[in-house]
């Protein structure tokens, strides 16, 4: 995005070749070739690594996905192949559906809560003074650090309904109709303790990634707007947003791909409870697969969940991929 | 240079340990017989608060001295129990002993999972007692040893119950509901810590209706929670919970309604025996204040139906160290460690003859009564798959507690529930 225009002009490398020639210096064939190679080996471990841990396990899922494993055949180590029956099960069934449509609305409201929030503390850190800015910084990445296992348990602890303190500050408040509240026994007190978490959790990233942005942005574009006559409104539309743009774009991204695999956060604090109205689509795979034990069914809820991730976040890959084609 | 020095100690380390092993090797060979366990180690799962740590370190040295063999005893909680062992049991190296309930014992024996146990049967299992056997045998074969049983009780406040004056313990339903109000009424106490999914002691209710959580059409078994006894077994329960501050969504394990009781503002709740000692270890205090009574029935006469819970110990079929195995069980299960378990735990031991050991523990003698009207789960293989997270019996336990009628709330999780048991395994 910002270093395309020292590049020259795209065209067949041939030609770019012959071109500027002169700055490469012409070599030896085999030195070259060596050269050419030393790339790829640098790249070696990396692709390694991400073939044996990303790699491996999705084609286990995808494998295990076409079969009937169950407590039996897991015990007896038996494989037991049955085509497109666990993928028939799940998409005639209304559940998958029904949670879906839940995920797809969850992962929405939860990133607009996020980049909404976590845009206005970013801005804010840039306007705040040195001493206020490390202090909120300092908060932010300790909220950011926070183990996701750690959060929600004091999460849970926070909004438990006997001994929790959320209830008790709210009864003492004069709320008392609160002071016993099961946050847990619904589906949308759960979903709002669950969308606190995440939230809470997600903006420091958010915050942190748009005041390094803002701090991109040269001071004199400013004092020119000023000089132009914009007012606070015009110059943040005119010359603010620009520059954030491309950082809003990746992470609200980022974003949707981490609040739709939120299953830690949501498993913990209720299960996907109560009744299975929380579930989201890892939550879903999770009770149907392992807790279940139908190993096979989770599996094949699995790889629809990898497909619907990738449907929503293409409009992304695009514009990487289009990106890429740009600068080359 | 002093990279290589490392390297030398390293390798001349190693050579030694290898050294040692062939050493080891040699004398195992050599000797036979009663020696030859020698090294070995019998990993043995149990539930967490099933065997308490005098049992286990007794029983220990015992067994180290019969067979030359080391035991690990590995504590496993309730909670996801069923996810763990069978993925242990898929592996090479699966626990050899462990602790598996009965109503989950059907659904493993048809994996394969459990070692078939009917030379023990037997050897040591004459005496067993064959209600208490029955989950232990799956169509016609013996795949585990019934191991201890125990049903709830009240445990109840004697301190709070002195204050809100009430003498004696009630002896029927009614009595029970009218001393809980009373404390309600005369004491800053809550009456009764009963969370809504206490889905054992519902059980136990619907035992004592006569009502069947199952039934059988055609050759699957369906939902029964539509039947009027099994609604009535619910009102009886939401009567009580309605006594109760404790949450309508959560069970009797979070929080630890032990630890709950602990506290000292609670005048009784239902559980095992042993819970006892888990509100003990949180205020020792509480200790004298604790008493103990059969949950009462409709009539005086006859207790409240209960659930009768219990735990078999199961070779695995994977184990490399079935004979091992078996010579634990064969120590575990002998008079003097069965009866020691239900002396301590206050539990139903295997055999009639042990009884006695029951003799002097409150907790026990209370709990007595009651286990002849006992009863379980439906002992079949579709069963354990029910029990997964999230439960539809406690699903329907919340639904009603909620203001759902039994009606509308059996409905309500009749699809999963019969999805469940329809499931293949």
């Amino acid at each position: 995005m910002t270093v395309q225009t020292e590049r020259p002009p795209s065209g067949p490398v041939d030609v770019s070749k012959t071109d500027g020639g002169a700055s490469d210096g012409p070599r030896p064939r085999a030195a070259s070739r060596a050269g050419a190679l030393i790339p790829y080996l640098l790249l070696l471990p990396a692709a390694a690594a991400t073939v044996l841990l990303l790699g491996w396990p999705l084609v286990k899922d995808v494998l295990l996905s076409f079969q009937n494993l169950n407590m039996s055949q897991l015990i007896q180590h038996v494989t037991e192949w049955n085509g497109f029956e666990n993928y028939r099960t799940v998409l005639t069934g209304a559940d998958f559906w029904r949670v879906t449509l839940r995920s797809i609305l969850f992962t929405a409201a939860n990133v607009v809560l996020i980049m909404v929030l976590g845009t206005l503390v970013g801005l804010l850190l840039a306007r705040l003074g040195r001493r206020m800015r490390v202090l909120l910084l300092f908060g932010l990445v300790l909220a950011w650090a926070m183990p996701v296992v750690a959060a929600s348990t004091v999460y849970q602890w926070l909004f438990a309904q006997r001994f929790g303190v959320v209830n008790w500050v709210l009864d003492k408040l004069g709320w008392h109709s609160m002071a016993d509240y099961s946050w847990t026994s619904s589906q949308m007190s759960t979903f709002f303790v669950v969308t606190l978490l995440v939230v809470w959790m997600s903006i420091p990233f958010v915050a942190i990634n748009l005041y390094a942005a803002t701090t991109t942005i040269p001071g004199e574009l400013y004092e020119a707007a000023a000089l132009d006559g914009a007012g606070a409104w015009r110059s943040f539309t005119t010359v603010t947003m620009p520059f954030l743009r491309p950082f809003l774009y990746a992470t609200t991204f980022l974003e949707i791909i981490w609040v739709f695999k939120a299953f830690v956060q949501v498993f913990t604090i209720n299960g996907g409870g109560p009744d299975r109205l929380t579930e989201i689509l890892p939550v879903y795979a999770y009770v149907e697969g392992v807790g279940n034990q139908h190993y096979g069914m989770g599996a094949a809820i699995a790889v629809l969940t990898i497909l619907i991730l990738l449907g929503l976040t293409a409009y992304y890959l695009r514009i990487v991929l289009k990106q890429e084609e740009d600068e080359l | 240079m002093k990279r290589k020095l490392t390297a030398a100690i390293g390798i001349a380390g190693m050579m030694v340990s290898i050294a040692a092993c062939g050493g080891d090797s040699g004398d195992d060979g050599g000797k036979a017989g009663a020696d030859g366990y020698k090294g070995e180690t019998l990993t043995v799962w149990v539930m967490d608060g099933s065997s308490p740590d005098p049992w286990q370190k007794e029983l220990t040295a015992a067994f180290e001295k019969k067979t030359q063999a080391k035991v690990k005893f590995e504590v496993q909680q309730w909670n996801g129990i069923q996810q763990k062992l069978t993925t242990s049991l898929s592996e090479e190296n699966p626990p050899d002993v462990f602790e598996i309930g009965n109503t989950q014992t059907p659904a493993y024996a048809k994996t394969g999972g459990l070692a078939d146990l009917a030379d023990l049967k037997s050897e040591i299992g004459g005496e067993w007692t064959e209600s208490l056997n029955n989950s232990s045998v799956f169509e016609g074969k013996q795949y585990a040893a019934p191991w201890y049983f125990a049903n709830r009780v009240v445990l109840y406040n004697k301190k709070i119950w002195a204050d809100a004056g009430i003498k004696g313990t009630p002896k029927t339903r009614d009595e029970f509901y009218d001393v809980l109000k009373t404390i309600g009424e005369k004491t800053d106490a809550e009456p009764i810590y009963l969370p809504g999914q206490n889905w054992y002691h519902f059980v136990g209710l619907v035992v004592g209706e006569g009502g069947e959580l199952v039934k059988k059409d055609g050759d699957t078994y369906v939902s029964n929670l539509d039947d009027p006894k099994v609604a009535a077994a619910m009102e009886t329960y939401k009567k009580f919970q309605a006594l109760s501050k404790a949450p309508k969504d959560k069970d009797e394990a979070t929080p630890q309604q032990g630890e709950v009781f602990a506290k000292g503002d609670v005048g009784a709740f239902i559980g095992m025996g042993w819970e006892a000692g888990i509100a003990i270890e949180a205020n020792p205090e509480i200790e004298k204040e604790i008493g103990y009574f059969t949950i009462p029935g409709a009539a005086a006469d006859k207790p409240e139906g209960v659930f009768l819970g219990g735990s078999n110990l199961a070779v695995a079929a994977g184990s490399q160290k079935q004979d091992l195995a078996k010579e634990f069980l064969k120590l575990a299960l002998s008079d003097k460690f069965e009866g020691r378990l239900a002396k301590l735990n206050g539990v139903i031991p295997n055999k009639e003859s042990l009884q006695t050991s029951l003799k002097g523990n409150a907790a026990a003698e209370a709990a007595a009564p009651a286990a002849a009207g006992g009863g379980t789960t439906p002992l079949i293989a579709q069963w354990a798959a029910v029990e997964n997270a999230p439960n539809p019996i406690k699903t329907y336990m919340t639904a009603v507690l909620g203001g759902k009628s039994p009606a509308e709330a059996a409905k309500q999780v009749e699809g999963e529930f019969n999805k469940r048991l329809a499931q293949q395994q």
